[in-house]
């Protein structure tokens, strides 16, 4: 049975039951590939499949969401989404957006052809590991693997609206455990793309034995206010830990520090968010949210004033303001807001110009999850990195943390790069920033 | 779920590919939720999720494949496509299935397939939020989460097992934010078991929601953390979050195997404290983390990791066990079908002492109590583990003085478990979920309170 085909089917029975939905279906297939002492340790090879249904009955929502796609089941999940709409509060604003027209992401580059056999990429995987493991002072490389997973993202409503979405990503990483006179270190590399030849295995080898071994000498600095800057990885995932502050969804829940500061200055004015669903050159690219509605660049924050919210249609409705096309709903959960592909634009700082005088480079930071508190804005997080004096690398840095308050932080801004920078992952792309005195412990 | 017939059929094609073992873990999962945010019911979800994971073991190495299909053929062809770098002369002939009956050693009184009991889960939720406003005009949100499962599995494997088990889990969380109109805080407070919603006539809803209220007062009134080494007495409860990330992930041998862990040759050496003696015992009636068998089948069993400071046993599942010679512990344990299983902890706890708490805050000059601890993570290759202070207060000359916040702690595995000089008698466990290389699965953290002499405390003040 093809998904518009369920579609179909659960749509009708959710009409004659006098209530309006829609749907969301995820499909995937992935094979992920594991290394471990010059051979493959581990092969998977999946194939997964999911309806999430979400209905409006009587200005009640619920939601329900099936693995199987036999009549019983999806009548079964149907029923259950009914059930649960008679116990949500009424809703006054989330609706089933009454948009039709069936619409797919037609960019070529989300789905490459791509005739790479599994030899090739077993050979790339093992290769990565041989490699580090015959570099000096590497004991093993306990965590590596090649990921490669096409998936798609469809939606149908009860008013014929119908988008779909499908892509690829590859992926692979390597982490060196490197060894010296009892003393160990750890650290990444990693590469993503939508084509295997994107994949560099050399990249890969030498950015985690470079950064694994350097770490391997390192130790913590004296306890002080530093200047830092976060490598892109690391600033991605810091701002990705407090998502909710351009969160709609977090604004109408109230728990939201941003909730009353539309059209002020919230940040240094060097510093320019936005939200670029359709760079192609990401691995985040959204062509549809959740909803079904067409995504577009939202400029979030324009030198230093916040310009908006993220927002679905309920939240938009809620604050009676443009919706942004930022419903986010995965086939298990509720409708709620986020961001695509992040983008902090470039300043006018150079390379050297972020490194002059002394800073502290973050390549890493631990405890994300647990060290940030994204309503109160305080973080606090191990980290490793790099000390940087007058534009040269002087120390390797471990067994420190790093604390400060990021909605502060925002406003002790030093310089900001002039150049944009992908994360690892491509999920966003933004300009490093240098930061002026936050915190760090350490000796 | 899947007959017998079409899982001997798909393991007699595994073996004829040559395979040295396979298995096949059937899943079928209800799942209900529902969310509230301070008086109004925000969402309510339900969902069915089904599928077959198959593993095929070729010299070691781990083959993996999972499918919503429950057919023959389809089961068929992931194991043709998944063995086609190693396709052999088969070397095994499968055993005929000995039908096993799972000793259920944990209630199941209410379960979800007889009746989600959503009006009562609201009630409670409700009741939670009363509470945790009434802890103080400050509190301007609360949002609550309950969340019941049902998961049946059946296991097949090419040594004759046949097992099947049900497992009932029920959780609850509140999280209460303060505001004084600049600054926001919050406090939290969750329950959880491996049982049916009876679970709830055994908690008191307001409790919940009076202690997450309190927590996010006090957080709103601290002051920033003084940071660098210092002594830090971890609360009971979710303290044992330490162990957890300190040496819980040391000792699976997922890591173990590969010499991953910086105790993977430590078995019999004094890695901690004579003080310290540490259990996973996954037995323990209805805990959030108990199980009746792992994931591979096997019954659990109370594994005796750490006595007197001596490491005594890892966390060994069937692989593990193949590669390290350690005999298994029904450890291994996975977050669904879409998941390999690998040796994971269960309920895991530092047992308790004969220190008293007061001589604890006593003997300290310089440092910080931290009542209540966030999540952590760990390197199990390095042994460098963090976590958060969720609720910390700065000991001085032997007193408790002030609430403090943004505090974290860092240190290693190694030299952490040598630095816990003091062990109390008020054991206490605490549920969370635990994510790892087989998925997030239910764990339960616990210890005494405990002195650690020296840790670095990261703070901001």
């Amino acid at each position: 049975m093809s998904t518009q085909q369920i579609a179909e089917k659960v749509l009708h029975w959710v009409t004659q039951q006098n209530a309006e939905a829609d749907l969301v279906m995820q499909t995937s297939q992935s094979l992920t590939l594991k290394a471990l002492d010059g051979r493959l340790d581990e092969h998977s090879v999946n194939s997964s499949f999911i309806v999430g249904l979400r209905v409006v009955s009587d200005g009640q929502v619920g939601m329900a969401s099936s693995e199987a796609v036999d009549d019983e089941s999806l009548k079964f999940m149907v029923g259950q989404a009914l059930i649960n709409a008679r116990f949500q509060a009424p809703q006054q604003h989330e609706r089933i957006p009454q948009i039709s027209g069936q619409e797919r992401a037609e960019e070529p580059s989300l789905l490459p052809e791509d005739d790479t056999d599994i030899d090739a990429k077993i050979n790339f995987i093992v290769g990565i590991e041989q490699e580090l493991l015959a570099r000096e002072g590497i004991r093993n490389v306990p965590y590596n693997a090649l990921s490669d997973v096409t998936y798609t993202q469809a939606l149908f409503n009860s008013y014929g609206r119908h988008t779909e979405q499908q892509a690829r990503r590859i992926m692979a990483y390597a982490y060196p455990l490197a060894e010296n006179n009892g003393q160990t270190a750890m650290a990444p590399g990693v590469m993503a793309g939508r084509h295997f030849l994107e994949l560099n295995a050399e990249q890969i080898v030498t950015t985690a034995y470079d950064d694994s071994r350097a770490l391997l000498a390192g130790g913590p600095i004296q306890s002080g206010q530093y200047d830092v800057i976060f490598a892109p990885n690391t600033q991605a995932e810091l701002l990705g830990a407090f998502s909710l502050m351009w969160s709609g969804k977090a604004a109408m829940d109230q728990v939201n520090p941003m909730r009353d500061k539309l059209g002020q200055a919230v940040f240094d004015r060097r510093l320019n968010f936005v939200d670029q669903p359709r760079n192609i050159s990401g691995l985040g690219y959204e062509a549809f949210d959740a909803e079904g509605f067409c995504t577009a660049p939202v400029t979030l924050v324009e030198h230093g004033v916040l310009k908006t919210l993220a927002h679905n249609s309920a939240t938009a409705a809620y604050f009676d303001v443009a919706n942004t096309a930022h419903a986010q709903r995965s086939a298990k959960a509720a409708l709620s807001v986020g961001l695509h592909q992040l983008h902090l634009l470039a300043g006018d700082a150079s390379p050297d110009q972020l490194h002059e005088g002394c800073v502290f480079e973050v390549t890493q930071l631990d405890g994300l999850h647990s060290g940030t508190k994204p309503i109160s804005g305080d973080f606090s997080c191990g980290a490793s990195g790099y000390l940087w004096r007058n534009g040269e690398r002087v120390q390797s840095v471990r067994g420190v943390t790093v604390a400060g308050n990021l909605y502060q932080m925002f406003n002790q801004v030093v310089t900001v790069g002039n150049q944009m920078l992908w994360n690892d992952s491509r999920s966003s792309c933004m300009a490093p920033i240098r930061f002026a005195d936050l915190s760090v412990t350490g000796q | 779920m899947l007959s017998p017939e079409v899982a001997r059929s798909v393991i007699d094609y595994a073996l004829s590919l040559g395979a040295d073992f396979a298995e096949l873990f059937v899943e079928r999962q209800l799942r209900s939720t529902l969310t509230t945010l301070s008086e109004k019911v925000d969402s309510v979800q339900s969902g069915v999720e089904f599928g077959i994971g198959l593993r095929m073991v070729f010299a070691g190495k781990v083959l993996y494949g999972y499918t919503n299909k429950p057919h023959a053929d389809e089961l068929k062809r992931i194991a043709n496509e998944l063995a086609v770098k190693d396709r052999r002369d088969p070397k095994v002939v499968a055993t005929a299935f000995d039908f096993r009956q799972v000793e259920a050693l944990h209630s199941g009184l209410k379960p979800l397939s007889a009746d989600a009991m959503i009006d009562a889960k609201i009630e409670f939720l409700l009741a939670a939020s009363r509470a945790a406003q009434r802890a103080g005009a400050q509190i301007t949100q609360t949002k609550g989460t309950q969340l019941q499962r049902e998961q049946h599995i059946a296991l097949f494997n090419s040594e004759g097992l046949h097992v099947e088990d049900t497992r009932h889990y029920v959780r609850a969380v509140m999280v209460a934010i303060a505001s004084d109109g600049s600054a926001q805080a919050h406090g939290q407070k969750d329950m959880g078991g491996l049982q049916g919603w009876e679970l709830a006539d055994a908690v008191d809803a307001a409790a919940l929601g009076a202690e997450a209220g309190r927590q996010a007062l006090v957080n709103l009134s601290a002051r920033p953390c003084p940071g660098g080494e210092m002594p830090v007495v971890m609360g009971n409860g979710f303290g044992g979050v330490i162990f957890h990330e300190a040496c819980g992930h040391l000792l699976e041998t997922t890591s173990v195997a590969k010499k991953a862990s910086v105790f993977h040759d430590q078995m019999g050496a004094q890695i901690a404290h004579t003080k310290v003696s540490a259990v996973d015992d996954g037995t323990l009636k209805n805990a959030w983390g108990s199980i009746n068998i792992d994931d591979e089948g096997m019954a659990t069993q109370r594994t005796q990791l750490i006595k007197n400071g001596q490491l005594t046993s890892f966390l060994v599942d069937r692989l593990g066990s193949e590669k390290t010679g350690y005999a298994r512990t029904g450890s291994g344990r996975r977050e669904s079908y879409k998941y390999a299983p690998a040796s994971r902890m269960r309920n895991t706890f530092i047992e308790a002492g004969d220190d008293r708490f007061e001589d604890m805050i006593a003997s300290i000059d310089r440092g910080i109590y931290a009542s209540h601890l966030g999540g952590g993570s760990v390197k199990p290759g390095t042994g460098e583990f963090n976590f958060a202070v969720q609720e910390g207060y700065y000991v001085e000359n032997g007193k408790i003085l002030y609430p403090v916040k943004g505090a974290t702690l860092i240190s290693t595995g190694p030299k952490v478990l040598k630095e816990i000089s003091m062990v109390s008698d008020n054991l206490e466990l605490a549920c969370g979920m635990c994510g790892s290389v087989s998925g997030a699965i239910p764990t339960t953290v616990g210890q005494p309170a405990i002195k650690v002499d020296r840790i670095l405390v990261g703070g901001n003040a």
